[in-house]
């Protein structure tokens, strides 16, 4: 007996008894139903997840970090994240590009408005990946000093611009406040309501001799001075101005460990605001100072440290590779491409969780083909004794009702993937018609990938075979004599 | 045993055990077959003819005794073996015609064939011109409720030699037909033999028995009581 001869003689069986038939398909439908629909929102997420690193290009990006000095033990370990770690990073094989975060605070004008924001120097090559090139308007800058900018769509919202379009080629003003030391030099001259003369005059030339006035005239005055150098250094800054052009607008994103900012200038462009002086930001003048980098980083960019360093690298590479690379150099690294495995275990889990849920239906569904099928051994016991006496061998009896009972599993299977998908889509409808209403972006929460069809259909299908194998058992133990008996 | 000798059995009993009694269905058989031969079994219901039949198609097995197959024992076969056997070596015929109620009578006679290896096609055209020739051309698509006594039995009569066995086991052909029907039957099985096919008969009608076969074996309680030599059907 072939295959086609057995597929044949079950859905002649099953059709002859159609409402049976139907009742005990509908069992594994709605097992299936319920099944496809829970593991497909599942599937949605995960495939969306996927798209997006994808399309940012994350699976080959991967984040440095300096290794905090509270997580090691061992302070001789501790490396600053320079010039020197980033051509030691750029020589790892396989790295494609090292590129810094590295930003300043800025004041944006575009035509009247102006926004307080920060500007943050991106190489063309950074600006040129993945994670920075997916452009709603625009392109990236042509070259590492042109007076170009790529701004976010949140911040031309903040202009009052609401298509990308019309902000590309147009002027942005951007203002750096910077604390220079000429100003603070100038405040320790300055006349502040009393000469140098004056202040020299207070001090008892006699009286110099002793050891406790000479102390108390050192400090007074020294302190006197440093309050009037950072008088001067922190509150007469100067303001350097820069006119640059958008070049293109991109969308925003936030949050997450990729730090982006609402301005992206080329590198050669932002060092024209850094070199005029240190930042007006106290915080970051305390945080140069703690890291040692006070002078250098207006006279050296080199000898500058940064808090986070993006690594692109080629996609044949693990990122595993790279990142015990990026370790072994005394860095602590993020990959996306692991955080993806870890997102992807989760999802795992929660899909075999439903999948549970899915196989408990499926259980009891497969009761209701054990039941039938039993019934149909009563009813067909004497055509088992024709067949055999015809020469059909146990084997023959038991793969027809082991078919038999996969034809239920293969049709309640394919019913159950169908209207599984409907229920999908008539969810997805209503969820996106609601998020329309909340203005967010109508994504589809659910997805049908081929391995979800494939698995049901092998769940499906498998779990009504194997509730056929005690009927088909007891079908092919079927006693010819007996079944041929007259009664 | 003869070379011509086709089918024996060597002291067979098949005993059944119905609580503490055993009840003797055979007790010590012994008969031997002749390639060709017709052959019948006649004798009162319950004297154990349809349990020999089974014996010698293999869909029993015996409590002690040998049936041979052309020098194989069928207790040395496989399930699987005495399987093969019936799909390609014997037909069978039942008194209540034992086909299939939901297929047609070509796709029963058809089923005949699904197991000893003929492609779908050959089946199909084999089944329609066994059917043929049994005047049943203009019925291969009736189920068996739409056909009369007769035409059931020689649609199960079609199945049982479609396939070109050795040897036809007919249990009772007769014995659910009328006259008439009985006779067209009875003829078919004379031909069939004339054709070469071994027959074995079963049947409580002595006088078509008689008829028919050229020798005849009565039996009683589970043993043959009489062998009769008669002048029925063709000599072997």
């Amino acid at each position: 007996m072939t295959l086609r001869d057995l597929i044949v003689i079950s859905f002649g069986n099953l059709w002859r008894m159609k409402l049976r038939t139907f009742l005990t398909t509908s069992g594994v439908l709605i097992a299936i139903a319920a099944f496809v629909s829970m593991i497909s929102f599942g599937a949605g997420n995960q495939r969306r997840l996927e798209e997006e690193f994808n399309k940012l290009g994350l699976f080959t990006t991967m984040q440095v970090y300096p290794k905090s000095s509270r997580n090691t033990a061992d302070t001789a370990s501790y490396r600053k994240l320079d010039k020197a770690a980033l051509v030691e990073l750029a020589a790892i094989p396989g790295v494609n590009l090292v590129y810094p975060y590295d930003a300043i605070n800025v004041i944006a004008r575009l035509g009247d408005s102006t926004a307080p924001t920060k500007a943050q120097a991106l190489p063309t090559a950074a600006v040129r990946t993945k994670l920075f090139s997916n452009l709603l308007a625009g392109s990236p800058f042509d070259s590492n000093s042109s007076r170009q900018a790529i701004v976010s769509n949140d911040l031309i919202k903040k202009f009052g611009i609401h298509t990308p379009d019309s902000a590309v080629g147009r002027s942005l003003i951007l203002a750096v406040r910077v604390s220079v030391i000429d100003s603070g030099f100038a405040h320790i001259l300055a006349d502040q309501g009393e000469t140098i003369w004056d202040r020299l005059k207070r001090i008892r030339v006699d009286s110099l001799l002793k050891t406790n006035y000479r102390s108390h005239v050192l400090r007074t005055e020294g302190n006197a001075t440093l309050r009037r150098f950072l008088n001067g250094f922190l509150n007469a800054p100067a303001i350097i101005t820069d006119t640059l052009t958008i070049r293109g607008v991109r969308e925003d994103r936030r949050g997450g460990m990729i730090r982006t900012d609402a301005i992206i200038i080329p590198p050669e462009t932002a060092q024209r605001f850094t070199s005029a002086g240190f930042s007006g930001n106290p915080a970051d003048i305390f945080a140069s100072m703690s890291a040692g980098t006070l002078f250098a980083q207006s006279d050296d960019p080199g000898g500058k440290s940064y808090s986070q360093v993006t690594i692109d690298f080629d996609p044949k590479v693990l990122a595993k590779t790279i990142r015990d690379s990026v370790e072994a150099a005394g860095f602590r690294a993020f990959s996306f491409a692991e955080q993806f495995e870890q997102i992807q275990k989760i999802f795992l889990y929660f899909d075999m969780a439903l999948g549970v849920i899915g196989l408990i239906a499926l259980f009891t569904a497969s009761l209701g083909i054990v039941n039938t099928m039993v019934m149909s051994i009563t009813e067909r016991r004497r055509e088992i004794g024709v067949l055999k006496s015809l020469g059909a061998d146990e084997s023959d009896i038991r793969w027809l009702f082991l078919v038999e009972s996969g034809v239920i599993g293969f049709l309640g299977t394919v019913g159950g993937i169908f209207i599984g998908w409907s229920i999908t889509r008539i969810v997805s409808a209503i969820a996106q018609s609601y998020m329309k209403g909340q203005g967010l972006p109508a994504i589809d929460l659910f997805a049908l990938p081929l391995w979800l069809i494939l698995i049901a259909l092998s769940m499906g299908v498998g779990v009504a075979i194997i509730a056929g194998f005690y009927p088909a058992a007891r079908a092919a133990r079927v006693d010819p004599v007996e079944a041929l008996r007259n009664d | 045993m003869t070379s011509d000798i086709y089918l024996s059995t060597t002291n067979l009993c098949r005993y059944y055990h119905r609580g503490s009694q055993t009840v003797k269905a055979l007790d010590g058989v012994s008969v031997a077959v002749g390639r060709g031969e017709f052959l019948s079994i006649v004798g009162s219901s319950g004297s154990g003819k349809t349990t020999l039949l089974n014996l010698l198609a293999g869909l029993d097995s015996p409590t002690s005794g040998i049936v041979d197959l052309a020098g194989v024992p069928l207790s040395a076969m496989s399930r699987r073996q005495l399987a093969a056997y019936r799909a390609h070596k014997i037909g069978m015929i039942f008194q209540s015609f034992n086909l299939i109620s939901h297929y047609s009578a070509l796709q029963n006679v058809e089923m005949a064939l699904c197991f000893n290896g003929t492609s779908p096609k050959e089946r199909k055209r084999l089944a329609a011109e066994i059917l043929e020739r049994l005047g049943l051309a203009d019925r291969t698509t009736h189920k068996p409720s739409d056909l009369s006594g007769g035409e059931q039995q020689r649609v199960a009569v079609a199945r049982a030699i479609v396939k070109r066995p050795e040897i036809l086991f007919a249990d009772e052909p007769t014995g659910n037909l009328d006259f008439e029907n009985a006779q067209q039957i009875a003829s078919l099985l004379t031909a069939l033999n004339r054709d070469g096919l071994t027959v074995v008969l079963v049947t409580h009608n002595l006088e078509m028995a008689q008829q028919l076969t050229q020798r005849t074996l009565r039996m009683q309680y589970g043993r043959f009581v009489e062998s009769q030599k008669t002048t029925g059907g063709r000599r072997p």
